[in-house]
C-alpha cells in the first residue's frame, strides 16, 4: 500500500461523496433522521412535564409547614402536588411501595422514593423528590435549628425504598449506540449494494478496474460512503446530546465518555466490517448482526448479561453491536472493549480483503454465478 | 509515443510491435473463449481485431486490461509483461458502454482521467478538450442519462482518450454510431495512431475495417485464423487473374488450362477467375487466353475482406 494506492482509492471515496453528499437522498434521510432523535429525546421530556399529580405524603413535624414545602417544590418543578398526610413512616413506606404514594417527605430527615434513578441521585436532576429535599432543607436551615443539624447539609438525603437501578441511563445509551450502529449500517450497506450493483449493471466497473484493483473500488467506495454516515451519526449524536441536555432527558445522562468513545469506536469498525461485506454478498453476513441486535435488548433490560452474550461481546461478526451494550451496561471493564476492538480490527481487515476477492472474481462474470469454491480458490489472484 | 519507447518496442519477423498477446488461454466453463490467442499490435498502425460472435474478441480485450483472468499465457507491451502501471497509460472502450448515467459527464470524464494518473487540473483541461473536440461543447453539466445514444458513444470515446493513451483499445467503437459519428471515429484513430499510439479495435464491419485499418488478425474459437496486413490479405497467397475472352461465356478455353498453371475458380457470364500456381506466370494466362480469341478483359483480381473472413472462419462477418 504505498502514497499512489492510497491516492487512487481517495479520488474513488472523493467520487462517492460528492455524488451521494449532494443527493436529494441523502439530505431528506438525514433530516429525518434527525427529527427521529429530536423526537426521542424531546418527547418522553415533554410527557414528564405533564405528568399527572404527585401524590406525597408527609409524617412527622408541623403538617402546615411540609405541606408549604412540597407545593413551593411542585411549583418549582411545574408538578401538581397532593399532599397526604400519613400516621406513621412504616404506613408511609407501605403506601409508597403499593404506588399509592409518589414522594414521602419525613420531617426534616429525609425524603423517601420507591427507587431512586440516576439523575436523583447525581444531584442533577429536576425531579420533584429531589425538589422537595431541597426545600425542605433550606426550610430547615431557615428554621435555624442546631448547627450539627445544618452540618449535615442544605439538602435532604433521598433515600429509595429498593436499590436503585444505578445503570439504566447508561443502558438506555448503550441502546441508542446499537439503534444507531443498526441504522446506519443498513442503511448504508444497502447503498453499498445498490452502488455496487449499479456498476456492475452498466460496465463503469470495466473502465474502472482497467486503471485500479478491485479492492482499491471496494475501499473507496465503503470510505466515501463512510465518511457520509458518519457525518450523519456525528450530527445525530450532537443532536442527542444538545436536545437531552437542554431538556433534562434522562436518556443523555448516560453518555459517560467512555461510554461514547466505545460506542463510536464499534460504529466505525462495525461499519466498516459490514459494508465491506455489503460490497460482496448481502444475506449470509445480515445474520450475525441481526442476531446480536435482537439479544442486545434482553442484556439492555436484564441485570448482567449472560456468557453466551459476552462471547457475542468478542466474535468479530456481532461484537460492533453487542459490545457497546455489554460495555454500556458495565458489563465489561473498558480493557475488554479495547480487546474486542482489536479483534474487529483484524476481522475487519480479514473481511476486506475476502470481500475485494469475491466482489473482483464476481464482477467481471455477469451472466454464470460464481460458486463459492471458484471464490476461494486462488484467492490472490483478484 | 516517445522516442525512447519506440525504441525499446521488440521486433517480430522484422516488424516492430507494441502490443503481444501471447498463446492466452481461457475458458467459461464448457466453453472455450481463448485457445492460445497468439497475435501482435506493431505501433502507429490502426489494427483490426476480427472474428465471428463468440470468437473470443472481448475476451481478449479484457485480458490486455487484466479485467478476465487467463488461465495461460501473457499479454506484453513494448516487451514486457504488462503491468498495472502501463495500463493506466491504455485507453479502453469496452463493448458493453460503462459510465456512470447519472453524473455530468465533464465530472464524469474528469474523474476517470485522475484515475489514470491525471492531475485534477490536466484532467479537466482533456475533459474540455475532447468535449470540445466531439461536438459536445456546451453538454459539460449534462448528465450522461440526459445525451443521445450517438453522443453517449462520444463520451465514452473521450472517456478512453482522456489520457492520451499509447494503447487504445476499443471494442466494436462502431456499433451504434450515425454515419456522422462513423466519420468522426475513423478520423480520430487515425489520427492516434499518425501520432504513434497503437490502436487496436474489433468490429463487424469489414467494409470499414478495409478501409481504416493497416492490418488485422483475424480469430475463430480463440485462436487467430490468419492475421497479416490487409494489402497481403486481399492479395492472398497466390495471385488470382480476372479474364474475359469474347464469345466464350462458358469459359471452355480456361479448362483446357495446364494444372500446373493456373486453376480456375469460378466462371460468371464469361468472366474466368483463375488462381495462379505457385510461381506461374501470369503472362502465360494471357498467351492462351489471347490464343482462344479476343480478350476483353485481364487484370489481377484481389479478395474482399469479407471473403477473406468466409474462407479462414466458414461464417458471415
Amino acid at each position: 500500500m504505498n502514497s499512489k494506492w492510497i491516492r487512487l482509492t481517495a479520488i474513488i471515496a472523493e467520487r462517492e461523496i460528492r455524488q451521494r453528499g449532494r443527493s436529494r437522498a441523502f439530505a431528506v434521510s438525514t433530516i429525518v433522521l434527525l427529527l427521529v432523535v429530536a423526537a426521542a429525546v424531546v418527547i418522553p421530556a415533554i410527557l414528564a412535564r405533564t405528568a399527572k399529580p404527585q401524590r406525597v405524603g408527609i409524617v412527622g413535624g408541623q403538617a402546615a409547614a411540609m405541606t408549604e414545602i412540597v407545593r413551593e417544590a411542585g411549583r418549582l418543578t411545574g408538578t401538581g402536588v397532593t399532599v397526604v398526610p400519613q400516621p406513621s413512616l412504616a404506613a408511609g413506606e407501605a403506601a409508597l411501595r403499593s404506588g399509592q404514594l409518589d414522594v414521602l417527605l419525613v420531617n426534616d430527615s429525609e425524603v423517601v422514593v420507591k427507587q431512586v434513578s440516576l439523575a436523583d441521585s447525581s444531584g442533577s436532576g429536576g425531579g420533584l423528590a429531589s425538589a422537595i429535599a431541597d426545600v425542605a432543607g433550606l426550610s430547615r436551615l431557615l428554621g435555624q435549628l442546631p448547627p450539627g443539624a445544618a452540618g449535615r447539609g442544605v439538602t435532604l438525603p433521598v433515600r429509595g425504598l429498593s436499590p436503585p437501578s444505578a445503570s439504566l441511563s447508561r443502558r438506555l445509551t448503550g441502546l441508542f449506540t446499537v439503534v444507531l450502529v443498526w441504522v446506519l449500517i443498513s442503511a448504508y450497506g444497502s447503498q453499498i449494494a445498490m452502488g455496487v450493483g449499479e456498476e456492475k449493471q452498466n460496465r463503469i466497473v470495466e473502465v474502472i478496474l482497467a486503471s485500479v484493483r478491485p479492492i482499491q473500488l471496494l475501499v473507496g467506495k465503503v470510505t466515501g460512503i463512510g465518511v457520509l454516515a458518519l457525518a450523519q451519526a456525528a450530527l445525530m449524536v450532537a443532536v442527542f446530546l444538545g436536545l437531552g441536555a437542554a431538556v433534562g432527558s434522562s436518556l443523555a445522562h448516560g453518555a459517560a465518555p467512555g461510554i461514547v468513545i466505545v460506542g463510536a469506536v464499534f460504529l466505525v469498525l462495525g461499519y466498516a466490517c459490514y459494508c465491506t461485506a455489503f460490497a460482496a454478498v448481502i444475506l449470509p453476513v445480515q445474520v450475525p448482526l441481526i442476531v446480536a441486535y435482537a439479544l442486545s435488548y434482553t442484556v439492555i433490560y436484564a441485570n448482567g448479561a449472560n456468557l453466551f452474550y459476552k462471547v457475542l461481546g468478542f466474535f468479530p461478526p456481532t461484537a460492533p453491536v453487542a459490545m457497546p451494550v455489554l460495555y454500556a451496561a458495565g458489563d465489561v471493564p473498558a480493557w475488554q472493549a479495547a480487546i474486542s476492538a482489536v479483534l474487529v480490527a483484524v476481522g475487519t481487515v480479514w473481511m476486506a480483503r475476502t470481500a475485494a476477492t469475491i466482489y473482483g472474481r464476481s464482477i467481471l462474470r455477469t451472466g454464470s454465478r460464481v460458486r463459492l469454491r471458484q471464490v476461494l480458490a486462488r484467492g490472490e489472484a483478484a | 509515443m516517445t522516442v525512447a519507447s519506440r525504441a525499446a518496442s521488440p521486433e517480430v519477423a522484422g516488424r516492430e510491435v507494441s502490443l503481444e498477446l501471447i498463446g492466452l488461454r481461457r475458458r467459461f466453463g464448457s466453453v472455450v473463449a481463448l485457445d492460445g490467442l497468439t497475435f501482435s499490435v506493431p505501433p502507429g498502425e490502426v489494427f483490426g481485431f476480427l472474428g465471428p460472435n463468440g470468437a473470443g474478441k472481448t475476451t481478449a480485450m479484457r485480458a490486455i486490461f487484466g479485467v478476465v483472468a487467463l488461465e495461460g499465457g501473457q499479454v506484453r507491451w513494448q516487451g514486457q509483461p504488462v503491468t498495472e502501471q502501463a495500463r493506466r497509460r491504455f485507453g479502453y472502450m469496452p463493448e458493453e458502454r460503462g459510465l456512470y448515467p447519472g453524473m455530468q459527464i465533464m465530472e464524469q470524464l474528469e474523474y476517470l482521467g485522475r484515475l489514470h494518473d491525471m492531475t485534477a487540473a490536466s484532467a479537466r483541461d482533456a475533459a474540455r478538450h475532447w468535449i470540445k473536440r466531439l461536438g459536445l461543447a456546451g453538454r459539460e453539466s449534462a448528465k450522461l442519462e440526459a445525451l443521445s445514444h450517438g453522443n453517449q458513444q462520444r463520451v465514452q470515446l473521450a472517456a478512453a482518450l482522456m489520457h492520451d493513451p499509447e494503447l487504445l483499445v476499443l471494442d466494436e467503437p462502431f456499433a451504434g454510431l450515425d454515419p456522422g459519428g462513423v466519420d468522426d471515429m475513423t478520423e480520430i484513430l487515425a489520427e492516434r495512431a499518425r501520432a504513434g499510439v497503437t490502436v487496436l479495435f474489433s468490429s463487424h464491419q469489414l467494409d470499414l475495417v478495409e478501409h481504416i485499418c493497416q492490418a488485422v488478425a483475424i480469430i475463430h474459437r480463440g485462436r487467430v485464423v490468419t492475421q497479416g496486413a490487409v494489402s497481403d490479405l486481399e492479395r492472398g497467397d497466390r495471385p488470382r487473374l480476372a479474364v474475359r475472352v469474347a464469345g466464350d461465356q462458358a469459359g471452355d478455353w480456361a479448362a483446357r488450362l495446364d494444372p500446373a498453371l493456373a486453376s480456375v475458380e469460378q466462371v460468371n457470364s464469361g468472366m474466368v477467375v483463375l488462381t495462379l500456381a505457385p510461381g506461374a506466370d501470369s503472362q502465360k494466362v494471357l498467351d492462351a487466353a489471347r490464343a482462344a480469341g479476343a480478350v476483353e478483359h485481364f487484370s489481377f483480381a484481389s479478395r474482399r475482406l469479407s471473403e477473406v473472413f468466409r474462407d479462414v472462419t466458414g461464417e458471415e462477418a
